[in-house]
């Protein structure tokens, strides 16, 4: 990778040489593709003029424990977009593991405990928990991509099946014995401690637990990406899958195992989400897809197939994330919130496409 | 003369900048540079429109029936009472009141608290006797 002060040196030197039109051309060009990096300033910066708090270390931590809320579901789908594919399951994978986590380590002595004959919360049963809800996830990611990859139905339609399919069994797992859709709470100590425990503190404020969590699924991932034969072929079967089977790439496989990957993402998510919640809804993790999805093409992992970077991802999830900080700040209502989510996923699709034209 | 198979002609391959080929997702897209721009400054104004627009909104307090009839969200001015909504309904329940938390613990009081930031709130049921 180039010295980015060399690079930036080069681009001035080469903007010297340019004639006025030229020049015009290049500027417009670096403000629409960088439009919201832009944004994102702007946005920062008007906050922290109306809200001064907004640039103290306690604003930082509360950036920092939401990134890594969101970040592996989006490393997780991140894999689908590189295959070209995307998958909309992924927040109603995250809310059943989420509630399947809840009801594995509720307190022994709330009222209304949803299975009598789960064993009092301890580590180990925290483990088993994390096994469970990991392998559920896997379970649904290994039904898309089975489907994906046997039949090559598109992700869309596959993924929107599961969705729905995920969803019925919330609703029906929340109405057993007699629960009639009450909210899953009264979590035990083992569970919050382990998961969602303070750290360490900045300006008062606490980070959790599994900030540093995410930082080791994240070199999980990056590994995986980037250092395994089966990245490799992830990206080969991305870019392109014909190609790919000629030299040898077994696409089946890839293609499901990407899905199976990314499920257990999800699951992953839905455990961390079940603290984050203190107390799991049927309606948890409903278009959290969404946000995993957009972070992913802001932050460069291109619908085109093949091109990504897990850097890229964590950038992605910073800047939406610092976003709606921003705009909670602001005092900004939820139904604002997903006109703006909307109009960024379109726009950061509409930069990914522009990127690809004006190098083409 | 023998049948020359139908090449690709010079023309067609002048062409190419103006409808290029996307890969993946956007296999079907046919876009210019100039429209995407068009589309991008678009977003940008509407993100930014929704930004003002949603901030002199106030803040929205949703409600959470919990099985029961569903209730409307209500926009309210910050720092404001809330005007409490018509009552939901539950077959074989009883509503006692709105809660702050699904367990039912935090009532919120209608006459007392002010509304300052958005929040949902819970519907609280007790099982009717048989």
């Amino acid at each position: 990778m180039a010295n980015p002060v060399t690079k930036l040196r080069n681009t001035a030197e080469e903007f010297k040489i340019k004639s006025p039109k030229d020049k015009k051309r290049f500027i417009v060009d670096s403000i629409l593709n960088n439009a919201l990096y832009i944004l994102m300033l702007i946005f920062v910066i008007y906050t922290a003029i109306m809200k001064p708090n907004f640039l103290s270390l306690g604003s930082l931590a509360n950036l920092i424990t939401q990134v890594a809320a969101y970040l592996p579901m989006a490393l997780g789908i991140g894999g689908c977009i590189v295959l070209t594919g995307t998958d909309l399951s992924a927040g109603r994978v995250m809310g059943l593991t989420a509630a399947v986590s809840a009801v594995f380590m509720q307190k022994l002595d709330i009222p209304n405990r949803m299975f009598a004959a789960m064993p009092e919360p301890s580590v180990p049963w925290l483990l088993v928990t994390l096994l469970v809800v990991l392998a559920i996830g896997a379970l649904i990611g290994l039904v898309n991509g089975f489907f994906v990859a046997k039949f090559s139905l598109h992700p869309f339609i596959v993924t929107l099946s599961t969705q729905l399919i995920t969803y019925g069994i919330i609703l029906w797992f929340f109405n057993l014995n007699d629960n009639n859709g009450t909210p899953f709470g009264g979590l035990s100590d083992v569970y919050m401690d382990s998961v969602g425990g303070t750290m360490f503190r900045l300006d008062n404020i606490g980070v959790p637990v599994y900030v540093l969590y995410a930082v080791i699924l994240t070199a999980l991932m990056w590994f995986i990406w980037n250092k395994t034969t089966f990245g490799k072929n992830m990206f080969a079967v991305g870019s392109n899958a014909e190609a790919a089977k000629v030299s040898g790439v077994n696409v089946f496989w890839t293609t499901v195992l990407v899905h199976t990957l990314a499920g257990a993402c999800y699951g992953y998510a839905g455990f961390i989400e079940g603290v984050r919640s203190g107390s799991v809804q049927a309606g948890t993790g409903m278009n959290a897809e969404c946000d995993a999805i957009a972070a992913c093409v802001i932050g460069g992992v291109s619908f085109v197939g093949g091109t990504g970077k897990i850097s890229g991802i964590i950038l992605g999830v910073v800047i939406l994330r610092l976003i709606f900080v921003a705009l909670t700040m602001l005092g900004v209502g939820s139904s604002s919130l997903y006109i703006i989510k909307g109009a960024i996923i379109l726009c950061a699709c509409a930069l990914d496409m522009r990127k690809y034209l004006v190098k083409k | 003369m023998a049948q020359i198979p139908p090449y690709p002609s010079q023309d067609s391959q002048d062409q190419e900048p103006e409808t290029p080929k996307f890969r993946g997702l956007y296999r079907y897209v046919k876009v210019s540079v100039r429209t995407l721009d068009i589309i991008i400054a678009a977003c940008v104004i509407v993100i930014i429109v929704a930004t003002i627009a949603g901030m002199n909104g106030g803040p929205t307090v949703t409600f959470d029936s919990r099985g029961g009839t569903d209730v409307a969200a209500v926009d309210c001015e910050p720092g404001e009472k809330l005007v409490a909504p018509e009552p939901p309904t539950r077959e074989g329940y009883t509503f006692t009141g709105w809660y702050r938390d699904p367990n039912c613990t935090d009532m919120w009081d209608m006459s007392e608290d002010l509304v300052s930031e958005d929040i949902t709130l819970y519907a609280g049921w007790s099982k009717n006797d048989p």
